[in-house]
Formats: C-alpha cells, structure tokens, sequence
C-alpha cells in the first residue's frame, strides 16, 4: 500500500509541473509581441529525497532565453531608435505550440497513470470490503 | 493453516510486484521530459518471485518458530532500453509505459480475482456465503 501513494505523488508532481510549464508557454505566447521580452524556459528536475531518487519530478528555476532578439523596422513606433528599428520579443510561435502539444500529451499520460493506480487502490480495498 | 495457502501466497506476490512496477511506470511517466533521466523497471515476475517450496524449515510444533517475515519484495532498477534515448539523454518511451501499465494492471486484476476466489472457498467451507 505504502508504494501507491508514492505512485500518486509521483503522477501527481508529474501532473503538476506539466501544468507550470503550459502556464510558461502561455506567457510566452502572451508576450510574443512585446518589445524586448525574452522567452521563458524551465527544465524538468528530479526530486532527490534524503539523497535517494524519489520518482517524483518538478520544474527547476525559470531561465530566460539568450538567442537574440528580433529587430523590427518600424520607424513610427515610439521604441525606434536613429535607425528606425527596434528590439521585438524571440517568441518563436512554432516552438511555442509545439511545446504546448508535449506538455499536454505528458499530462494526459500522468494522468492516465494517476487513475490507473487509483484504481487499483480502490479494488483492493473493494476487496477487503467483502 | 490456511495463510501458509501457497496460491493465495503467489497472488499476493504478484498482487506486490504489479504494485512495485505501477511505481516504477509512475515514475518514469512523471518524469518523461527530464533531461538526462533513466528509465527504471522492475524485473520480470518469473524471474524475481522466489519460489520457498523445498529450502523452507517446517514448523510442526506450536513452539517452533514461524519463518521470520517470508514477504517478498521486488527491487526497482535501472532498465537499458537501447535505441530510445532522445537528444537530452532521457530514455524513457511513453508508449513502452503505456504498454507496461496495462500489462500490470492485468496481472493486478488477476491477482485479486485469485485471492478472491480463495477466499469465498474458505468462506464456503466455514459455512458462510
């Protein structure tokens, strides 16, 4: 019994830094247009508990992306400079969505897991009822 | 008597191992994006199940010692699944996982369908329904 909760904690941390990283995505994509914002990455980390793996996960600390931003040429915007160009956000749109869809598969495999092992806990004890 | 049932000790086993290796699919599930992760896995049940029959000292006399704690467990370990590693070094397969997962939870429900059946034979026998 002791391993099922482990099991749910372990779906359930999986679950939740899946739901951070869809919120980072949404921000980047919240923001692809505004001047000078750099996008928002988070590695996943494992969890080590008293020096042992534990089998949970979380999301390690936010990191700004480096690549350099876009110039756009836009002479009557109040960001211009002399040359009329400016410093726009690298949002890359495709990359966003597509790390949106990864997010959104790996928490529909976490939960599956989740209800899996629920499941299982609840024939057990269907079991002892008897 | 009857909780030395050899059946009802094999799905209990097998009951255990599904559970050790939901663990370890729960694990490697939650951690399917991480960088650098190894998959784990437990061993196949064939091989891990320790069969007592033969080496197991019997006890005939109500002084004698019962086998101290014969629970078995299965260990969870690092599983090589050549050929799945992605770019940043993480080996697990979701749909390996998927395929586990419901391969365990088959072996799950048959364990508890056994230890059922057990268990409504000896209610019988004691003349419960």
């Amino acid at each position: 019994m002791g391993d099922l909760f482990g099991t749910l904690a372990a779906s359930a941390s999986g679950m939740q830094a899946q739901a951070l990283r869809l919120r980072y995505v949404s921000e980047n994509i919240a923001n692809a247009d505004t001047p000078g914002f750099r996008r928002k990455t988070a590695a996943f980390e494992e969890v080590f508990g008293g020096g042992e793996k534990t089998g949970l996960v979380e999301l390690g600390p936010v990191e700004l992306d480096k690549t350099e931003l876009v110039s756009i040429y836009d002479p009557g915007h109040p960001l211009a400079d002399t040359t009329g160009h400016y410093d726009g956000s690298n949002v890359d749109l495709v990359i966003e969505i597509a790390d949106a869809r990864e997010a959104q598969r790996s928490y529909e495999a976490n939960l599956k897991m989740f209800d899996q092992a629920r499941q299982m806990s609840a024939s057990l004890l269907d079991l002892l009822r008897k | 008597m009857f909780e030395r049932l050899e059946i009802s000790k094999r799905a209990y086993a097998l009951a255990s191992f599904a559970m050790t290796r939901q663990a370890a699919v729960s694990a490697n599930v939650a951690n399917a994006d991480t960088p650098g992760y190894k998959a784990v896995d437990t061993p196949d049940f064939a091989a891990a199940y320790q069969d007592g029959a033969g080496l197991e000292p019997r006890a005939t006399r109500n002084s004698h010692l019962a086998r101290p704690n014969a629970e078995q467990t299965f260990e969870i370990a690092a599983s090589r699944q050549p050929g799945n590693e992605s770019p940043n070094g993480n080996t697990v397969s979701l749909e390996t996982e998927m395929l586990k997962g419901a391969d365990l939870r088959q072996s799950y429900d048959m364990a508890l369908a056994i230890a059922k059946s057990t268990s409504s034979i000896l209610r019988a026998s004691l003349g419960r329904r």
